[in-house]
C-alpha cells in the first residue's frame, strides 16, 4: 500500500520548488519521463469490471515498462481524518511486449498521457524508516495513439505535485505523519491535499519563491 | 544464460510410465559418474478467461493464458500466450496483479519436480509432471543443458549427442525432445528463461493433450 498527497504549482515556481527539494533532500534528483496507458476490461471479462495501468519510463536509454494496480482508498472514520489517502497498490516490471500481451488478455486503451519532470526522495526515520518520493510532474495528452513525440501539455502553466510513500497496514499512521510533516515544508508553495481534494494555488507562492530563488536554496533542514 | 532443453518420456506403444521410469533415469545418470546437487520444481499453470453476467464467452481476450514460475527465479514469473506467439517476462508480483484483476482464473496446475545432476559441462534435471495437490503422475522429463555455450543452434546438436549416450540401451521408451519453435515466439538466439518457460508450457500443453486422447 502507500500513502498519497497532492497539490498543484504555477510552473512559473517549479524552479523554486526545485531549489527547496534539493536543500531538503540533497542531490538525488531523477528525471521522470513516462508514457502511462490506462487500460481497462472490455465486456464480460473479468469477475468483475477492472483497470489497470501500463508505465512506460522513457528517462532511460531503453524503456522499462511496469504494470501499476491502484485499489480502492482505505474508507472510515479513521481514514477520513488522516491527512494522506491511503491506498493498496501493486507493481510490477514487465517485458517490453506488455501492450500486446494486455490487449490479448482484452483489455481495450481508456486514455493515455505523457508525465514529464524530476523527481526526489528524501529519507525520515519517524519513528520508522519512510522513503517519500516527491516527482513534479507536467501532463500531456496525446493528439494520437501512442504518439509520444506529439505530445502537448494539458495545463502548460500548472504542474502536479505528488509526495507519496511505501507503507503497511502496521505503519501507515507513521507514514502519513512523515508525509505531513514534509507537506508542511512545501506549504510557502504549494498546498497538499488528498487526491479527489482540490486545493488550488498558494496566493502568497511568488512572494516565497522568489525568497528561495534570492537565497539560492536553503539551508534549513528536517 | 546457457541453453536448456527439455526432453519428455515417450513410453513404447503398449508400455506405460511409473515412478520406476525415473528411478532409472536417475540410476542411468548416476551411472555416467552425475553427482545430485539439488532439488527443483517448477510450477505451470493453465488460465481460463473469466466470464460474467453471460453464457457467451468474451470474444477479444485469448481462450488461454499459461503461467510458469521457477523456484531458481522466484522474483520473476512468465506468462504464455501459445495462440498469440507470445512469452512475457515479468516480476513475481504480477501474480498478485492478475489475481486481484480476476480476469483469468487458474483451471489446473502441473508441478515438475526433482533432482538436479552435474555430469562434467551438462546439467541434468531429472524429474517427474505431477497435477499439483495429488499425485498423480502425468510426465517424466529431463531438462539438459550443455554449460559452455548460451546459443540455442549450437547447442542443440551437442545436447542431441549426449541424449543419445543416454537412451542408449532402454527398450522400454525413449526420452522425446520437445520443438517450442522459438522463433515463432520472437524469442531471439541467445537463450533466456524466457525460452525454458516456453518450453514448459508446451510440454503442458501436450501433457493435457495426451491425457485428452
Amino acid at each position: 500500500m502507500e500513502c498519497v498527497v497532492q497539490g498543484i504549482l504555477e510552473a512559473k515556481h517549479v524552479d523554486a520548488l526545485e531549489v527547496l527539494l534539493q536543500g531538503l533532500c540533497g542531490g538525488l534528483r531523477e528525471t521522470i519521463k513516462v508514457h502511462e496507458i490506462c487500460l481497462k476490461t472490455g465486456p464480460n471479462l473479468g469477475a468483475v469490471a477492472s483497470e489497470v495501468h501500463l508505465c512506460c519510463s522513457l528517462s532511460q536509454p531503453e524503456p522499462v515498462w511496469s504494470v501499476r494496480h491502484v485499489g480502492g482508498a482505505m474508507r472510515g472514520a479513521g481514514a477520513e481524518q488522516l491527512p494522506a489517502l491511503v491506498r493498496p497498490v501493486l507493481e510490477a516490471g514487465i517485458s517490453n511486449n506488455s501492450l500486446r500481451f494486455m490487449h490479448a488478455l482484452g483489455y481495450k486503451l481508456d486514455y493515455e498521457m505523457l508525465r514529464t519532470g524530476f523527481s526526489f526522495q528524501m529519507h525520515k526515520t519517524v519513528p520508522i524508516a519512510v522513503t517519500i518520493t516527491i516527482a513534479v510532474t507536467a501532463i500531456h495528452r496525446l493528439p494520437k495513439t501512442h504518439s509520444v513525440d506529439e505530445a502537448q501539455p494539458v495545463t502548460p502553466n500548472l504542474h502536479m505535485v505528488q509526495l507519496t510513500a511505501p507503507a503497511s497496514p502496521d505503519n501507515y499512521s507513521d507514514v502519513v505523519g512523515a508525509i505531513s510533516g514534509l507537506a508542511e515544508y512545501l506549504a510557502p508553495l504549494v498546498h497538499l491535499s488528498k487526491p479527489g481534494v482540490p486545493a488550488g494555488v498558494v496566493p502568497t507562492a511568488s512572494t516565497a519563491a522568489a525568497a528561495l530563488i534570492s537565497r539560492g536554496g536553503i539551508t534549513k533542514v528536517l | 544464460m546457457t541453453v536448456k532443453w527439455l526432453y519428455y518420456w515417450q513410453p513404447n506403444v503398449g508400455g506405460t510410465m511409473s515412478s520406476q521410469t525415473l528411478f532409472d533415469a536417475f540410476k542411468r545418470i548416476e551411472a555416467l559418474h552425475g553427482s545430485k546437487t539439488f532439488r527443483w520444481q517448477i510450477t505451470a499453470s493453465q488460465f481460463r478467461p473469466n466470464q460474467r453476467d453471460s453464457p457467451v464467452p468474451p470474444v477479444d481476450c485469448a481462450r488461454e493464458l499459461w503461467g510458469v514460475s521457477f523456484s531458481e527465479v522466484p522474483d520473476k514469473y512468465f506468462f504464455a500466450l501459445r495462440q498469440d506467439h507470445m512469452v512475457v517476462e515479468a516480476d513475481a508480483t504480477m501474480q498478485a496483479i492478475m489475481e486481484k484483476l480476476q480476469v483469468y482464473r487458474n483451471r489446473l496446475t502441473i508441478l515438475f519436480e526433482g533432482f538436479q545432476y552435474e555430469l562434467g559441462d551438462f546439467h541434468i534435471k531429472a524429474g517427474r509432471a505431477v497435477l499439483a495437490h495429488t499425485e498423480n503422475l502425468r510426465g517424466i522429463v529431463l531438462e539438459v543443458d550443455y554449460k559452455p555455450l548460451s546459443s540455442v543452434e549450437q547447442s542443440r546438436r551437442v545436447v542431441e549427442d549426449f541424449m543419445k549416450v543416454l537412451n542408449k540401451g532402454v527398450v522400454t521408451g525413449q526420452f522425446i525432445p520437445l520443438d517450442p519453435n522459438f522463433p515463432e515466439y520472437s524469442l531471439p538466439d541467445l537463450y533466456s528463461w524466457q525460452h525454458t518457460s516456453l518450453q514448459y508450457v508446451t510440454l503442458m500443453a501436450h501433457v493435457l493433450s495426451q491425457q485428452r486422447t
